[in-house]
């Protein structure tokens, strides 16, 4: 018989059906249904095909521990896959497909590797891949040719393509005790902690409370387990400091007590509300944590353990509890311990015609015996499943003697005609978090697992999570790990059943026989594949896990990490403590990308934008990002090419005027008694000479000596001061500086604040910008006596007050107008109009770099990190007279010499432009590059010069002027002789700008 | 990882910026011995266990702070406000 | 006076927006105060900054980390050691600090133009902010009146919770439209108002 629903029990909705279909095949269910419980209830078995055997695979698992039945949900275009069958809600309309199969699931033509098996072991690809070692193939170029098909035969889901237009969101979240799991130990604990007042937030990974309450058939104080799970989740709910996070998988245990999460907000939804996420990040800071995460069952390893319709136990009896499924009619039961025992009843109740037990053990506890004989089954003690049948799915099982101290079999096979086989090879706590948080899981020898390590970090396991399996434990711990009172007045604890079928299970985890015993289902390893593995060297459980691949599957190993580690414990004659298992690092579980980016999908950084930003988008300016900022390129008149913009820009300023928004520059207000002092000792040169209104260019150093930043200084006052740096380090330098006041200097009364968004600026320059500046400025006069060369005047424009300084960066007559940033556009319409009939055009960044780069002044390209004030030609400013940042490390062995490379002019000699990047050769052969003499740092085409110009990085480049080079430039084929020259390539004496 | 900013109180690591090694001093500035400079400069201790070091609360008041911090654990045992940990406290 | 320019731009769309619900999650808009200026006192002087500020504006603030306080047309907060960002309605209140603030207390800088004033109002304000910023908003961990400096995603914010369920936020002018763009995606889930 085929798995089907029964006809009641469960806690699915029977009165409302749901639609969906699978494999393009249309089905029903019920709310409550998962995707797994829903195909099963319509008799379906095969899910999917192996991962390089491309055998059948049915369900294993009820849960987030699934290992085989992986699928891909589609939404529209938009497919996701690799997705566990039995954590799929089903919804109106879901759609999902099977995977790794061709060309149908039933019909598979890459089943043919099955009897490859022996030659597909551990490692095979490797080793067959590795190529010739010599030849057009050589080494791992063969490997790259075949990879292309091995990959398409071998693997898991197809990625999707489509654009993925889901939201995504993430949350931060603050309490004194986060509870992982909302079984009967975790909401014992939610309770606990807050009837004391504490902030709790509860996390379940299933759509409902309750955990193995919702199906184990239970009584808990005096009710039905999962009415009471029910009743409990519904008072924390109606509590207002507490949290309640259903659908959510806490996947990570980060420093501090910091966790992750993951909210499915809307995947069990046919569509998601507006503005509503899909997936919710969860960043939750903890007081403490409390793991009531529950325990995994596992399988055990036997030839054929893979087939559809061999299941955990504990598995079968959820389908039947909470799904109101029987898995079949005549069902084995296959265990080296007790617990499997509790799922008879629920067999029996889901109207299973036979059932047999067989069990490794010869003797039993009297509760097993009592559970067997109350089920009426076959009991067949000291005996082992050895082999199954039934294509595609189970139709018998092989059961043989069995002797648990030897781990032998004998005697003859007996065959037993089922359609089910329940396993049970005893339970492992889930510690995963615990493990993350730090520190050895510890071997328990009566369980015969891994318990939690001694916490290095605040949290606590309670009840399964810590080993400890029964009802009464789970309810006992919880309730004390949530600090509940413990006194002998205190309220008793919710009355549970006594538990009697725990899993203390036999020390077997594989069944030797002929014949394809499966460890880890995901990726197809077997028994022989972690023996080979063993013969190959691979001693280490870490490196045993790379090589086979075992647990690296999307299911991490939940169910295959003891089975694995025992049988490396055996082939190397280690118990499993001294071979230890794998530390678990996050995600317990698949996390979507999306939920991690959140709203940074599609949206990688904000963008800073100046005063300005839109009169230029306006203009037709093509913005290029700075840093966070964007700044316009070029204002491109149709029909131009990039270098036609920037010539006609360039010249309009040099014969004209132009104007440019410098209001990226950094500028930090330098207030304070000691603000002179302090930029003393932070600029090569003198500032506490300056006079008032009046501005200085100032060069920084760092620490070690070599050029940090450089800018103009503005005194506004006897201890003001206000400071410009470059667009780039504006945030650098005032880490910097507040460094210094901070850690070095914090006797000196200095407050530094970013004053880069208080100010509009613009760059006013050229032959006709005084004129221009004089028709609109009132309050003051611009003329040379009151506003000479780097000063400071205070005057309103448009009824706005601004403040201009007289400094160029172009080389031209140029002034720059600083106003309040919300006044920006307005002064600067105002200098646009004042500026028409003077022939005024708004220039961008090329045009900027342009007129820079014929002056000769350096900016981040040369100022590189690398550079000192010496290589720039800026010495003169290094004060001989005190000392100051980087002062005494700058004149350091190989900080100077003949041999440094040092700024200088490039003039291209075969008419074609130079490009940044471009090294720098005393002679060119694209064939045998020479010796590197440096690199161009910046090129142009130099509209005063008529000629393609740059900047450069020379080795000695200060001898070599008015020498012939080369620039040498293989990756974009550029090769051409050059001269170089003073990097002063325009006005050296520099009478435009002083006018 | 949380760090308990004296001003601001426990915030994530993403506020901060480490600002390095708290247990270099800084030459008198006049000084022109190299040796004491480029131990400043460039050397750094690598302790596996307990480290001094500063960091700045950059993404809230922006303080520096004297953090002692184990390596091992990232187990935070002390912080203080760079200007009050006294004088040479990690120059 | 020429009024200051919104760097919001065309992302201002006042209006009713994100999921349809009978409630508006939260409220948003853009204050435009006359005033906005940081008062930064030497170490030692907090407490006469503090008292030359309840001279000047009438505002008393707690001698807490954070502490402040907040009327109608007014507010104030500390936002660092020793340094309060203090808002007026009232245009100029930097010259009244400038004029009266003596240099052995501390320093006055202007940041009217500087900073961006944004408000977020409403039942859903504190979830909406909490998709943001890594701080408890929870009124036990942050009481009214009370300020923090943190970050967003680059994005240096300044804020103070103005009422019970009322945020100012203060961030540099610059970021103000792709800050403004990001909370409005944020309260999207809840349903907002723009005004």
């Amino acid at each position: 018989m085929k798995p089907q629903r029964t006809g009641i029990g469960g806690k699915i909705h029977r009165a409302r059906t749901i639609r969906f279909s699978f494999d393009g095949t249309s089905y029903e269910g019920h709310p409550g249904d998962t995707l797994a419980s829903a195909l099963l209830a319509n008799g379906i078995v095969l899910f999917g095909r192996s991962f390089k055997y491309h055998r059948p695979r049915g369900v294993v698992s009820a849960g987030i521990d699934e290992p085989n039945a992986l699928v891909t949900v589609l939404r529209g275009d938009v497919r996701e896959p690799n997705i566990p069958a039995t954590t799929i809600e089903i919804f109106d309309g879901l759609v999902a497909v099977s995977q790794n199969r061709f060309p149908s699931l039933a019909f598979d033509l890459n089943a043919i590797n099955q009897l490859g098996g022996k030659l597909l072991g551990a490692g095979f690809y490797y080793k067959t891949f590795m190529g010739p070692v010599i030849g057009p193939l050589r080494g791992t170029r063969f490997w790259m040719f075949c990879e292309h098909f091995i990959r398409r035969a071998a693997g898991l889901g197809r990625a999707g393509e489509a654009h993925d237009t889901a939201r995504y969101e993430r949350v931060n979240a603050f309490c004194d005790v986060l509870i992982v799991g909302g079984g009967p130990a975790g909401l014992m604990a939610a309770r606990a902690a807050a009837e004391k007042g504490d902030r709790v937030i509860l996390a379940e990974f299933d759509p409902t409370f309750g955990g193995s309450a919702k199906w184990s058939g239970e009584t808990i104080d005096g009710q039905p387990a999962d009415i009471w799970t029910q009743f409990v989740a519904d008072d924390l709910r109606s509590m207002p400091n507490v949290t309640l996070l259903p659908r959510t998988l806490v996947w990570g245990y980060y420093d501090s007590d910091t966790m992750a999460a993951l909210e499915r907000v809307s995947d069990h939804k046919v569509k998601a509300e507006t503005g509503e996420p899909r997936h919710r990040s969860w960043t939750i800071r903890a007081g403490r944590v409390i793991l009531a995460t529950g325990a995994l069952e596992r399988p055990i390893v036997f030839p054929g353990n893979d087939r559809p319709g061999v299941m955990l136990a504990s598995a079968a009896q959820r389908y039947a509890g909470e799904y109101g499924i029987t898995v079949g009619s005549r069902v084995a039961v296959f265990t080296n311990n007790d617990s499997a025992y509790t799922a008879l009843a629920a067999m029996k109740a889901a109207e299973c015609s036979s059932l047999v037990v067989v069990d490794v053990r010869s003797q039993i506890s009297p509760a097993a015996r009592a559970a067997a004989s109350h089920a009426g089954v076959e009991l067949l003690l000291g005996q082992a499943v050895v082999g199954t049948r039934g294509y595609p799915s189970l139709s018998s099982i092989k059961v043989q003697r069995f002797d648990p101290s030897s781990l032998t079999t004998s005697g003859v096979a007996r065959s037993i005609s089922v359609d089910a086989l329940l396993v049970s090879g005893g339970w492992s706590p889930t510690l995963h978090l615990a493990s993350q948080a730090g520190g050895r899981p510890v071997w328990d020898e009566e369980i015969q697992a891994f318990t939690p390590p001694q916490p290095l970090q605040n949290w606590m396991a309670a009840g399964a999570a810590r080993g400890a399996f029964s009802t009464a434990e789970a309810v006992a711990e919880g309730y004390a790990a949530g600090g509940g009172e413990t006194a002998d007045d205190a309220e008793p604890l919710p009355e549970t059943e006594p538990t009697i079928l725990l899993s203390k299970p036999a020390r077997v985890f594989e069944i030797k026989a002929k014949g394809k015993a499966f460890v880890d289902f995901q990726h197809d390893v077997t028994a022989d594949d972690v023996r080979l593995a063993h013969q190959e060297g691979f001693v280490s459980v870490e490196h045993l896990k790379r090589y086979t691949t075992l647990g690296m599957g999307t299911d991490q190993g939940k169910t295959s990490n003891v089975p694995g580690l025992a049988i490396m414990a055996e082939v190397s004659g280690r118990q499993i403590p001294e071979v230890g298992t794998t530390r678990f690092r996050p995600p317990y579980a698949p996390v979507s990308i999306g939920a991690l980016a959140a709203e940074r999908f599609g949206d990688l950084k904000p963008e800073r934008l100046t005063p300005m930003h839109d009169w230029h988008v306006e203009q037709g300016a093509e913005m290029m990002p700075a840093g966070l900022w964007f700044r316009p390129r070029i204002y491109a008149q149709p029909g131009e090419t990039i270098e036609q913009s920037y010539v006609r820009e360039t010249r309009a300023a040099r014969n004209e005027a132009g104007i440019v928004d410098v209001s990226t520059l950094g500028k930090i207000a330098v207030q304070g008694p000691d603000a002179a002092l302090f930029l003393d000792r932070v600029y090569t040169n003198t500032f506490s000479t300056l006079p008032i209104n009046k501005a200085r260019y100032g060069l920084m150093l760092r620490e070690d000596g070599f050029v940090l930043d450089d800018g103009t200084t503005w005194r506004l006052g006897q201890n003001e001061f206000l400071m410009t740096t470059t667009t780039a380090n504006a945030g650098k330098v005032m880490q910097h500086l507040e460094y210094l006041l901070d850690v070095i200097w914090p006797d000196l009364k200095v407050h530094l604040t970013s004053v880069t968004d208080q100010w509009a600026g613009a760059a006013i320059g050229g032959p006709r910008a005084r004129e221009i500046l004089s028709t609109c400025v009132q309050g003051t006069k611009v003329d040379n006596a009151t506003l000479p060369f780097m000063g400071i005047v205070h005057g309103t424009i448009a009824q706005v007050p601004v403040m201009i300084c007289r400094l160029s960066f172009s080389g031209e007559m140029a002034f720059e107008v600083y106003c309040g940033a919300g006044h920006g556009q307005h002064v600067w319409n105002a200098l646009l109009s004042a500026g028409q009939g003077f022939g005024l055009v708004a220039y961008g960044m090329e045009a900027l770099g342009t007129m820079r780069i014929e002056k000769g002044h350096v900016t981040g390209a040369e100022i590189d990190g690398r550079t000192t004030a010496r290589d720039l030609h800026l010495d003169w400013m290094l004060s001989k007279k005190k000392s100051f940042v980087g002062s005494a490390m700058m004149d350091r062995e190989g900080l100077s010499g003949p041999d440094r490379l040092q700024l200088v002019g490039l003039v291209s000699l075969d008419g074609r432009a130079l490009s940044g990047g471009a090294h720098i050769v005393e002679h060119v052969d694209p064939e045998a590059p020479s010796h590197s003499l440096g690199h161009v740092t910046a090129a142009c085409y130099s509209p005063s010069l008529g000629k393609y110009i740059g900047l450069a990085l020379v080795s000695g480049g200060k001898g070599r002027r008015e020498t012939r080079a080369f620039v040498s430039d293989p990756l974009r084929n550029r090769f051409g002789p050059v001269e170089i020259v003073s990097h002063h390539m325009f006005d050296p004496q520099g009478t435009r700008m002083h006018g | 990882m949380l760090i308990t900013c004296p001003y601001c109180g426990p915030r994530d690591v993403s506020e901060f910026t480490y600002q390095g090694d708290g247990n270099r001093t800084r030459p008198d500035p006049d000084s022109t011995d190299l040796g004491a400079w480029n131990r400043y400069v460039y050397d750094r201790v690598n302790i596996a266990g307990e480290h001094n070091e500063i960091w700045q609360h950059s993404g809230g008041c922006r303080m520096h702070i004297a953090i002692t911090r184990s390596t091992t654990t990232h187990k935070i045992s002390s912080v203080r406000a760079m200007r009050d940990a006294g004088p040479g406290a990690g120059q | 006076m020429v009024e200051q320019l919104s760097p919001l731009g065309a992302a201002y769309r006042p209006g009713r927006h994100g999921r349809v619900n009978d409630t508006v999650g939260a409220t948003l808009s853009e204050r435009q105060p006359g005033s906005i200026v940081q008062l930064a006192a030497w170490s030692g002087q907090e407490d006469a900054m503090r008292a030359l500020i309840k001279d000047i504006s009438g505002l008393e603030l707690p001698a807490t980390s954070g502490g402040g306080t907040a009327e109608p047309a007014k507010a104030a907060f500390g936002i660092a050691p020793g340094k309060v960002l203090l808002i007026d309605d009232t245009d100029g209140i930097f010259a009244d600090y400038s004029a009266a603030l003596p240099e052995n207390i501390g320093v006055v800088t202007d940041l009217s133009h500087g900073r961006s004033a944004i408000r977020i109002v409403g039942p859903s304000a504190e979830w909406v902010l909490s998709k943001l910023f890594a701080i408890d908003f929870t009124s036990g961990a942050f009481p009214v009146g009370a300020g923090r400096s943190t970050t967003h995603h680059d994005i240096f914010t300044q804020m103070q919770r103005s009422g019970e369920d009322q945020f100012d936020l203060y961030v540099f002018r610059s970021f103000a439209r792709s800050f403004w763009q990001t909370l409005c995606h944020a309260a999207g889930e809840v349903g907002y108002e723009v005004i």
